[in-house]
């Protein structure tokens, strides 16, 4: 019943071509990119403007009915998942660029604008956005904000939490306010930075204010060839001590290769076992005399190929950038895994991947920012050939090896619905209830993207797995009472 | 109380009755609004020293009562700091101080402040509870950032007991240019230096000159000191001249009365207007401004939202927090939540709750 009345409310205010309710139309809303998770939504919604959004989330709470924002729906964790019973609201339509104030050098611009079109509108004044996620070309940057997105270059200029200055939102009962200012001071508690990350459970965004930066003066790329993965972490390991700070540092390993040497004619090695990318900017001094350093660091690479200009140096990226799809011509499925390790076991984190594949029967390509030691095993299978289940199992074990080594389940593609069940082995139950204490503080009706981050009985089991004790914690390096 | 161990602070939150004060060294004692005199006092220096540090991972995990100073000193040796150059650390300033205030010095230019330093927080709630949040990788996304939220608590939403912070490596050289103008004249002079994409570390106007201060290879630094003049009339610094430089935008801070103000850069010349002295870092819009009464404050915050007292004169009824802006609703259900019987920090954040 209050599905019916919230659907009339929302065509009355919205307009009938503001709301989406026939099946059909409805199904093309029920994942993001990580499609193993589906569920049709009851109504996407499709607001024009900031108080069409607030009218709909406000309908939305005094219906009870919860409710889910969704961008480009390129998310890799099933953030997006809509509820069977919920509301989509999509903000394809918020789509406007409202100023770039390149004396400021910022940017405001409507959830909906796409990460590469901010650099765009900014590139007539020199100047750029820095976080560069792999699906830039598409993904959007309310999303972005949801996801606290990273990129390639995160390694030296951080996350989207360090690029946004403030945000308009929405909160879960329909009123709007500000978060953030308009500089990095604010007076009080951080509530932007709790916010940004927050995977859409605190709220939905519908402005950003984003910190432009002047684009660098000298860009040096080279690639890098190894006979192994694990020569290839130590030179990452290498680099990062000698007090370098690259502007990324990318690894693929062989069967990665292959794949996007297929996919985009990146003119990688065939034969080589790793290939790292590292790239550094900024002034051309600095920038020349930290290359030489890098090329001298990399004593152990079989081969160094440094671009010679621009086109090249993008061929390169084109490979990087291409990874995940172009390993779609190695397998016909294949799931994305995103976790992080300390640095310096990142050579220990590959062999054991590697073991672990060959146990599961299946292989697994390895494309990353080795440089945070931020791993995104590809784990490749054949639904028709039943595989399924194992591989979904092996993807989860590598995430949780990450939180084994010291690291996260996540670097950058968050928790979503997919490892909401694995939060308990990062996470004891008395922080993950603090967590609560802020979702409760912004939606204590609980109807905002529900589901997602925290593990539920309904999704997980009545019983999460286990919490193991933290690595640090066994060793005795950290406490927990 | 002044405990030593997690467990000892957990106990001494948990069994003291009433209102409770969090004090580190005491730099920032007279920042926000004053203290409850009623409060029991928790003193965080006995929570001091590192707790895991493995340089090549470039992270490092402290307890929150650590003196930012002493833990520079330490990683110094290897090369490495803390990105993080507050005023009051020479003080004695610690670590758990330094997020709870969301304090930064000049470095907010290029590397911001504890907001995107911190990488994890343990904290103790009002009722004892223990939590956790982020971890030891400076990339991660797991969970809700409780290290950010707790940046600018002030002690009123839990006690910071460790703080996991990301280091970077120590630069071999620095040089500063130091281009003479004023607050009208910084802002042009600011985009010069930026669209020579020279990539300054800090960019601060103090006292009657921009500084910009390069970090890195020793002829890079010098070049990209001359090449600062080609444009901007100005000079290098020696070494004696630039620590001296860096001195003066120090002192601000110590001024009788100072504030914290964040403003769109181009508004930094009205800022200047009502300062008795000023130090801002020019392009991201952070002022650390010396005012001489009350007049001036009420001018600024009628102008601006983000404006945060950082200290007054002895007995002066200044008020620490001005209208409240648009997210101080949220800030009272947080805190509600955290602390629902308002036991931490009673009066810092007066009059907002």
């Amino acid at each position: 019943m209050a599905l019916t009345d919230l659907r009339d409310k929302l065509v009355a205010d919205l307009g009938r071509d503001g709301v989406i309710d026939d099946p059909a139309h409805l199904r093309t809303y029920e994942c993001d990119a990580l499609t193993g998770y589906r569920v049709v939504p009851a109504l996407v919604v499709l607001p024009r403007d900031a108080d069409d959004v607030a009218t709909a989330v406000r309908a939305c709470a005094e219906h009870g009915v919860p409710f889910v924002a969704r961008g480009a729906g390129t998310g890799l964790s099933g953030g997006a998942l809509p509820t069977a019973d919920g509301v989509v609201i999509s903000l394809q339509r918020l789509r406007r660029i409202i100023e770039v104030d390149p004396a400021n050098r910022r940017a405001v611009v409507q959830p909906g604008v796409t990460n590469l079109d901010i650099s765009k509108a900014a590139a007539a004044y020199g100047l750029y956005y820095a976080p560069d996620p792999s699906s830039q070309q598409v993904c959007t940057i309310g999303g972005n904000v949801a996801e606290n997105s990273g990129g390639a270059h995160c390694l030296k200029y951080g996350f989207t939490a360090n690029h946004v200055l403030a945000v308009d939102v929405v909160l879960p009962d329909g009123t709007q306010t500000r978060l953030g200012g308009d500089a990095p001071h604010q007076a009080g508690f951080d509530l932007l930075g709790a916010f940004v990350g927050s995977e859409g459970t605190l709220g939905v965004v519908t402005a950003v204010v984003v910190r432009l930066l002047h684009t660098p003066a000298t860009v040096r790329t080279l690639a890098a060839d190894f006979d192994s993965t694990e020569t290839a972490g130590a030179a990452v390991t290498a680099v990062i001590a000698a007090g370098i700070v690259p502007a990324a540092i990318e690894m693929m390993d062989n069967l990665a290769i292959e794949a996007v040497n297929e996919a985009v004619d990146a003119g990688f090695d065939p034969d080589t076992a790793a290939v790292l990318i590292i790239e550094l900017d900024g002034p051309a001094d600095e920038v020349e005399e930290r290359f030489a350093e890098v090329t001298a660091v990399c004593t152990a690479a079989t081969r160094v190929t440094i671009a010679r200009d621009a086109e090249q140096r993008a061929r390169f990226w084109r490979g990087r950038k291409a990874a995940f799809a172009a390993v779609g011509r190695l397998s016909p499925n294949y799931f994305v895994q995103d976790g992080v390790v300390p640095r310096t076991r990142l050579g220990e984190a590959l062999a054991r991947i590697a073991a672990m594949a060959d146990e599961a029967g299946l292989r697994v390509a390895n494309v990353f920012h080795a440089g945070d030691g931020n791993l995104h095993p590809l784990v490749l299978y054949s639904e028709a050939a039943g595989e399924h289940e194992r591989a979904e199992a092996l993807s989860s074990g590598i995430a949780e090896l990450c939180v084994e080594l010291g690291g996260s389940l996540s670097g950058e593609h968050g928790i979503g619905t997919d490892k909401a069940c694995s939060m308990p082995r990062m996470f004891s139950t008395d922080d993950l209830e603090t967590m609560q204490r802020l979702r409760a503080a912004f939606d204590p009706a609980g109807l905002c993207n529900p589901g997602k981050i925290f593990p539920t009985p309904r999704l997980c089991g009545e019983r999460p797995g286990p919490y193991r004790p933290h690595p640090l914690e066994s060793a005795g390096v950290i406490e927990r009472l | 109380m002044r405990p030593a161990t997690l467990a000892e602070l957990r106990d001494a939150v948990r069994d003291t009755d009433g209102p409770l004060l969090v004090c580190g060294a005491g730099t920032a004692a007279g920042w926000a609004g004053t203290p409850s005199p009623d409060a029991a006092r928790i003193e965080t220096t006995g929570l001091a020293g590192i707790t895991t540090y493995n340089p090549d991972d470039m992270t490092v995990a402290v307890r929150a009562g650590t003196p930012l100073a002493w833990l520079q000193a330490e990683l110094a040796s290897h090369g490495q700091r803390i990105a993080l150059d507050a005023a009051r650390v020479p003080a004695g300033g610690t670590v758990g101080g330094l997020v709870a205030t969301a304090d930064s010095g000049p470095l907010r230019h290029s590397h911001g402040g504890p907001r995107d330093l911190v990488i994890g927080v343990t904290v103790v709630l009002a009722d004892g509870t223990v939590a956790r949040s982020g971890g030891h990788v400076i990339k991660n996304v797991a969970g809700y950032d409780l290290g950010k939220l707790f940046c600018g608590s002030f002690g009123t939403l839990g006690v910071l007991a460790e703080v996991v912070l990301r280091v970077h490596p120590l630069p071999p050289a620095t040089r500063t240019v130091a281009l003479p103008c004023d607050a009208v004249e910084a802002l042009d002079a600011v985009g010069r230096v930026l669209a020579a994409r020279l990539e300054p570390v800090a960019l601060e106007w103090c006292d009657g000159s921009l500084l910009a201060r390069y970090e890195g290879g020793p002829s890079s630094v010098e070049r990209r000191a001359s090449a600062t003049l080609l444009h901007s009339a100005g000079t290098v610094l020696d070494p004696t001249e630039e620590a001296e430089a860096w001195r003066r935008v120090s002192e601000v801070s110590d001024e009788p009365t100072v504030v914290r103000c964040g403003t769109r850069p181009d508004q930094f010349p009205y800022v200047a207007k009502h300062a008795t002295r000023v130090t801002s870092s020019v392009a991201v819009g952070v002022h650390t401004v010396a005012v001489a009464g009350a007049a001036e404050v009420e001018r600024l915050r009628a102008e601006f939202e983000h404006v945060t007292l950082c200290r007054r004169p002895p007995g002066s009824d200044l008020p620490a927090w001005g209208r409240p802006h648009a997210s101080v609703p949220l800030m009272r259900a947080v805190k509600q939540q955290f602390d629902p019987a308002g036991r931490l920090g009673v009066g810092r954040f007066a009059p907002w709750f």
